[in-house]
């Protein structure tokens, strides 16, 4: 397998950051969004940081000046029919996602792969709406934040994704500057469902809202545990309603089994809208 | 005065010196408390990582503070409980190269093992449904989301430890969040 033209939809945190790394590997990259003020700062934002990056010396001008060629801003009607692979990035909404799809499938080429960076929904259920014969080559590929410095691919099989298609993106990948994970398409695939622990038990460890513990844990799972970050200072960076809400998908996706359930914390916190560094109060305060 | 007891899948150690006794290792809760009943007139510090300190503490005085080391890793970082202070206990930790973090949490596993078992189980349950390979299970906590090491690279060679705190966390609090994975 050999990638070289890319589509990126959605040039949100995750789609431009997609983007980025794919330029940065030499692709020739369209990035699409439905708002062109979103595509012209994304752009920019990728230009500004590629221009650190020559600061920094850890790329040259020219790369650089390569890498800014192969990136492309469009709109969805005028990116190539006949690219190798699209990744969608957009907003996290089933119906919106179908229909996008559908629409992707009648547009692209038939050896078009399309994929989506999908972090709650089953692939396979993506893919319905799509023909029998693009089900093959409808995959996830599941991007972690920052794209371009985060080395997973979480590469998930749909029910009728060709095996070998997965294969050869796990292989392409792995010669890229990436690590992948073939994973089966179940319920928060592998990272969002084995991490879940990691916030989970501390909030029962704890309890209930007490600070000093929540600081003393944070600091055991640092100091003793080797994380790079505590469970609280974490949640409070990702954002409380945005972990609660993945903690609830995957809980409802396992038929509420136990193991799975959100802290009655969390929901309180959520509640009265501390949602942790963001609105300046989560676990911690932050004025 | 070092003495070794290797019973089953136990793998104690004890450590004397004046008038202290430190228990190292991986026992069975008897085993733990037979050393404590055998110490009675001793200043007893031990290894509980597998179980609740609190539930010790309370039947044996001579118990003064217990630590988790079953889940340390090369730099030997682990946590304390001191349920009376002593110098000549955590001086004598340090001398054998471990660094300590005094908690004031008492919690059944203490904190890094409980919730490292609970993660070290899910990584199971996704194994046994084929979610992913070990390896790619590792790989994806190491590079996704920043952890020092995968959940099999952690439970590899102390999966009876994972077991027996599992076990016991579901006796203390009967919340079926804490079965076991049938792979472990």
């Amino acid at each position: 397998m050999n990638l070289k033209k890319i589509v990126v939809i959605g040039a949100g945190t995750m789609g431009s950051g997609i983007a980025q790394w794919f330029a940065q590997q030499m692709c020739f990259v369209e990035l699409v969004d439905n708002s062109e003020d979103q595509l012209k700062k994304a752009l920019a934002e990728i230009h500004k940081s590629w221009d650190k990056l020559v600061e920094k010396e850890k790329l040259t001008n020219s790369q650089v000046s390569q890498m800014k060629k192969l990136l492309e801003i469009k709109s969805l009607n005028l990116v190539s029919k006949d690219t190798d692979l699209v990744v969608e990035a957009i907003i996290e909404n089933l119906e919106i996602k179908k229909t996008l799809f559908q629409d992707l499938d009648h547009y692209f080429a038939p050896h078009t792969i399309i994929s989506s960076n999908t972090s709650s929904f089953p692939i396979t259920l993506m893919s319905e709406a799509v023909s029998a014969e693009r089900k093959k080559r409808f995959v996830g590929l599941h991007f972690f934040n920052p794209a371009t410095i985060m080395k997973l691919v979480e590469v998930i099989k749909g029910e009728k994704t060709d095996a070998k298609l997965c294969e050869d993106l796990y292989d392409w990948f792995d010669s890229k500057d990436k690590k992948p994970a073939l994973s089966k398409d179940s319920p928060g695939f592998i990272v969002n469902r084995v991490a879940r622990n990691f916030y989970g038990e501390p909030l029962r460890i704890v309890d209930v809202e007490d600070e000093a513990k929540m600081r003393e844990v944070d600091q055991i799972l640092k100091d003793v545990g080797g994380f790079k970050m505590g469970p609280f200072e974490l949640m409070d960076l990702i954002g409380i309603d945005v972990n609660y809400s993945v903690t609830c998908s995957v809980w409802e996706a396992y038929n509420r089994e136990s193991r799975f359930a959100p802290h009655e914390l969390q929901k309180k916190m959520v509640e009265e809208n501390r949602f942790g560094r963001k609105s300046k109060r989560g676990f911690y305060k932050y004025d | 005065m070092v003495e070794n007891r290797n019973v089953g899948f136990t793998n104690m150690t004890n450590v004397q010196f004046e008038n202290i006794l430190i228990n190292f290792g991986f026992g069975t809760k008897e085993e733990k408390k037979q050393i404590l009943i055998d110490n009675s007139h001793k200043d007893v510090f031990m290894d509980l990582t597998c179980f609740d300190p609190q539930e010790f503490y309370s039947t044996f005085p001579q118990l003064k503070g217990s630590f988790a080391a079953l889940f340390c890793d090369h730099d030997k970082r682990i946590e304390v409980h001191m349920k009376d202070k002593n110098e000549a206990f955590i001086s004598k930790l340090q001398e054998l190269g471990f660094k300590t973090f005094e908690t004031s949490i008492l919690s059944c596993g203490f904190v890094f093992p409980r919730t490292i078992v609970q993660i070290i189980n899910e990584a199971h349950f996704a194994l046994e449904e084929n979610v992913a390979s070990k390896k790619d299970i590792d790989r994806a906590m190491k590079f996704g989301v920043n952890y020092p090491k995968g959940p099999f690279e952690w439970s590899q060679g102390r999966e009876r430890y994972v077991l027996v705190l599992l076990n016991e966390l579901f006796e203390k609090t009967n919340d079926k969040r804490y079965v076991a994975s049938k792979l472990i």
